[in-house]
């Protein structure tokens, strides 16, 4: 009896339980019937927005990396959060599947994902969490609905197909696809909703991944060690690229083999990409994953194309070029040597002087060295007496200007008879063979050495007779050297000195007068005689001039001439005939030296020279020798200067540079500053021709 | 005199036909008579094409930045989601139906829904303007597309008018349900009509451009893309 009715008690509990359940489905049911009209469009706005607060799932579908385009989505209050009081009446099989339906937990059943790949199907998948009864076919339903042109489907449709998209999927082919329309479908079992979704599927759009994955190499660096690769792909088949319903774009990674960081490359809108520099003895490997544009959502990765390069030779590497420094120190020393041997062995004096120029030896010719240890003085002093050179530096200016001695009357005499006559006279042979002779030594001063070149020839040439003229006109006897000297050593008069000077003055009677070059000049030569002859008093004055210095290269460097400012003077007070006589001629006569351009230059400006002949003859008149500033100050005068710059030291003298004619001799000029044509050094008494030219021009 | 005058005719018309045919084949430069300018075909969908993309771009870009204002805002979100007012405009939804309808009427109806936008986007511009909050990327974004708008507008008639010359006119004048004014509502209201609004633009800039894109396929290359 007891148990029957126990028995019987627990049926009935059991069947009031099932009915309490049932109608609380029921009336769960009805009660969603009611509220949720569909055709009602704000209450199911509401419902979705509900639904959507309280229900965390929608976390799910957002991607760990990228934000998920489901936002739009996001958890709202779930629909099922009225039901839930009702559920708390449910059965206890509901309240276990649905414990708590404000919070989504793993172990939920819910939607996972809802995909289109192409935009044209979309499938949505879900998960049985952690209720494996779930997952026997038909336990779980999806109902979706679609709003189309303001209306709502009046019903929930089940999802079209469960298969095709695989395990717990529902597919949607794009018959039942709309793009721009929002749906939501729900997840339920036996018509409990276990999860509610809502979209559009232009927001689901995630493609396929990319496929045929391949390389090309571009092109190898020369040192064969790195290389740039193509990489090309196709985009997923499944997108309509080529009719523009959907546009992708892709991103490339890309890394060595056993490294764990991917370079990423991207987003791209073509289908290939280039990777430089990658190591050739190294092995990459490369995916590629496509994204609609606009959207955020990337596709999974493609197959992971493995890049492997052909070996390469090793020996092909190239960069151990190295500069040939040994074999070009080789060369270096056997070139050297050569040239030294050619420069030793060789019999050329040439070469030897050009490769090991002489050392000028402290060496004066002719005299025996041992004589200077013996102390035999007369001997060396007779000897000295020859050379010029001996005693470059015992007189200075200042010294010099001790022995001037104004002797007007006997430079009358001598310059009738003597000197003057020598000079102008035709002995222009003897001189030239002087000149010309380079071993005599005789009454000459040497003031090179014979091994010097042809050059020093000449420089000794005008050494000579620069040395030779070197009689300051009031000093001649301490202006030749030569002639002092012998003075000096034997007390001799001046008459005495002059005839010893006889040499010198020969030679300088000789060379003197011989004009420069041209024919002109020549021609002028013979009346030139008479315009010295009348400034007598000046004449013997201006015939000469002091040495200030003697040149390293063994010429003379004369003191400036102080008689061009009482030349100048007598310039604008007497008008000299000459004045109206070409300029030339005033050179040639009263100077035997004169530099070729200056003479080029007095015949080219012919009708200039009154103005310069004004100061051209006074200055002719004084100094016999031009110097180069009185060159230049004639050049001046052509541009009306009639002052020269009187403080201005003018060399008296210009060395020879060569004899061109019986008549002619060339002087050199020096160097001078081209910008300071005016002013010279006073030591620097020559001028070189060309340095000349470019004064007087 | 007058055979030299109908020399230089002829000579002159030989010019100008010859500069037409050259002009036409060679180079894509629209040849103008009477201020109305030729261009070919494709040249015109290409243009239109690529203005619709960057609008879709640019709808896209300002629907991210308003929208990371509210990415945790979920129940905002939820709220905001509206119905967009062009919907009633019936518009094809999928790709089949889209290449069913014939182009002429598609065009006009393209030309609707830019045309519908246009108010809308003026409104939007000074909406924008007036949230001190909104990024300057998206109050730039906001006028770019309003600018853009026209000009495809623009181009979509013309089109129109060199492609299905007769069909203009039969543009399809929506009834505009008035997206809710903004003026005189709270903060937050204000903020749910923007981004439905903006949301609604990037559908529609979508649509438009998935549909020109079909349309060149079809009149352009007659399918053969």
């Amino acid at each position: 009896m007891l148990k029957v009715s126990a028995l019987l008690c627990v049926c009935a509990a059991a069947w009031c339980s099932q009915t309490l359940a049932a109608a609380a489905v029921v009336a769960a049911a009805g009660g969603r019937s009611d509220g949720g009209n569909f055709l009602d469009e704000k209450q199911w706005l509401t419902t979705i927005s509900q639904y959507d607060k309280e229900v965390g799932q929608w976390n799910k579908f957002r991607d760990e990396v990228e934000d998920d385009y489901f936002r739009t989505w996001s958890p709202g209050k779930p629909f099922d959060h009225v039901t839930p009081v009702t559920l708390g009446r449910a059965s206890p099989i509901l309240q276990r599947i649905i414990p708590d339906l404000g919070t989504r937990s793993p172990g939920q059943p819910q939607f996972t994902k809802c995909r289109s790949p192409e935009l044209e199907t979309f499938s949505c998948y879900w998960t049985v969490g952690n209720y494996q009864d779930l997952k026997t076919p038909g336990s779980v339903q999806v109902f979706y609905a679609r709003r189309i042109a303001h209306e709502w489907t009046q019903e929930w449709k089940e999802c079209p197909d469960y298969v095709t998209a695989g395990e717990n999927s529902c597919y949607f082919n794009s018959s039942y696809t709309s793009i721009w329309i929002p749906y939501c479908i729900k997840l339920t079992t036996h018509g409990d909703l276990l999860d509610q979704k809502c979209f559009t599927v232009d927001e689901i759009v995630q493609p396929d991944p990319p496929i045929g994955l391949n390389w090309t190499l571009l092109n190898i660096s020369l040192t064969g060690i790195h290389g740039d690769i193509q990489v090309r792909w196709q985009p997923p088949p499944s997108a309509d690229i080529r009719k523009g319903w959907i546009a992708l774009e892709y991103e490339v990674q890309f890394k060595e083999v056993n490294e764990t960081k991917w370079k990423v490359t991207g987003p791209l809108w073509s289908t290939s990409v280039p990777l430089y520099s990658l190591r050739l003895e190294k092995e990459y490997e490369v995916r590629v994953r496509s994204r609609q544009r606009n959207l955020e959502k990337y596709s999974d990765f493609s197959d992971v194309l493995y890049i492997t390069f052909p070996q390469m030779n090793a020996v092909t590497c190239e960069e151990d070029f190295r500069f040939p420094w040994f074999l070009i120190i080789i060369f270096g020393i056997f070139g050297v040597a050569v040239m030294l041997f050619v420069v030793i062995f060789s019999k050329q004096q040439r070469i030897k002087m050009l490769i090991l120029p002489p050392v000028p030896v402290p060496k004066i010719k002719g005299i025996d060295p041992d004589l200077l240890k013996e102390g035999k003085l007369e001997e060396v002093n007779t000897i000295l007496g020859v050379h010029d050179n001996y005693k470059p530096d015992l007189y200075n200016d200042d010294s010099w200007v001790e022995f001037i001695e104004l002797d007007i009357d006997d430079a009358d005499e001598k310059s009738e008879g003597s000197d003057t006559d020598r000079l102008l006279s035709d002995a222009h042979e003897k001189s030239l063979n002087i000149l010309g002779a380079k071993d005599d030594d005789s009454g000459r001063t040497s003031c090179y050495d014979p091994d010097i070149l042809d050059t020093d020839f000449h420089t000794s040439d005008m050494c000579n007779g620069t040395s030779e003229f070197a009689q300051p006109q009031q000093l001649k006897e301490e202006a030749d050297l030569l002639c002092l000297d012998q003075k000096n050593l034997k007390n001799s008069s001046y008459g005495a000195s002059l005839g010893s000077l006889h040499p010198c003055v020969t030679l300088t009677a000789e060379d003197k007068p011989q004009p420069l070059l041209s024919d002109e000049t020549e021609s002028t030569h013979q009346p030139a005689s008479t315009p010295i002859s009348n400034p007598a008093s000046l004449a013997n004055i201006d015939f000469y001039a002091q040495v200030s210095d003697i040149t390293p290269a063994g010429s003379v460097v004369l003191s400036p001439g102080q008689k061009i400012k009482a030349g100048i003077a007598q310039c604008n007070s007497q008008p000299q005939p000459e004045v109206a006589a070409p300029c030339q001629e005033n050179h040639s006569m009263n100077s035997a030296y004169f530099c070729e351009s200056d003479a080029k230059k007095c015949i080219a400006v012919a009708p200039h020279s009154e103005v310069t002949s004004c100061v051209k003859p006074s200055f002719n008149q004084e100094d016999i020798y031009i110097t180069t500033e009185s060159l230049t100050t004639t050049a001046r005068m052509e541009t009306a200067e009639l002052a020269p710059d009187a403080e201005m030291p003018v060399p008296d003298y210009t060395t020879v540079h060569t004899v061109q004619s019986p008549r002619g001799l060339i002087l050199n000029a020096t160097a001078l500053r081209l910008p300071d044509k005016k002013k010279f050094l006073s030591s620097c008494g020559y001028v070189s021709t060309d340095q000349l030219n470019k004064i007087m021009q | 005199m007058n055979s030299q005058g109908s020399d230089r005719k002829g000579t002159l018309l030989l010019l100008v036909m010859s500069n037409l045919l050259f002009c036409q084949n060679v180079h894509p430069l629209p040849i103008c008579h009477n201020g109305n300018c030729q261009m070919t075909l494709q040249e015109l969908f290409d243009r239109v094409i690529m203005l619709s993309h960057y609008v879709y771009m640019m709808s896209a870009d300002m629907f991210i930045e308003f929208e990371k204002r509210y990415a945790q805002d979920h129940e905002f979100i939820a709220k905001a989601i509206n119905d967009c007012p062009t919907s009633s405009l019936a518009t094809p939804e999928d790709k089949e139906e889209a290449q069913q309808v014939p182009p002429e009427v598609l065009l006009n109806l393209i030309l609707s829904l830019v045309h519908s936008w246009n108010g809308p986007l003026f409104q939007l511009v000074t909406e924008v303007d007036g949230i001190h909050e909104a990024s300057d990327a998206i109050i730039s974004r906001a006028k770019e597309i309003g600018e853009q708008n026209k000009r495809l507008l623009e181009g979509i008639e013309k089109i129109l008018s060199q492609a299905y010359p007769e069909a203009k006119g039969n543009e399809i004048y929506s009834v505009w349900s008035q997206f809710p004014s903004l003026q005189g509502i709270d903060e937050e209201s204000r903020d749910l009509a923007l981004y439905n609004k903006i949301r609604c633009l990037r559908r529609d800039s979508h649509k438009v451009d998935n549909y020109l894109k079909l349309l060149r396929c079809r009149i352009v290359h007659n399918n053969n893309c």
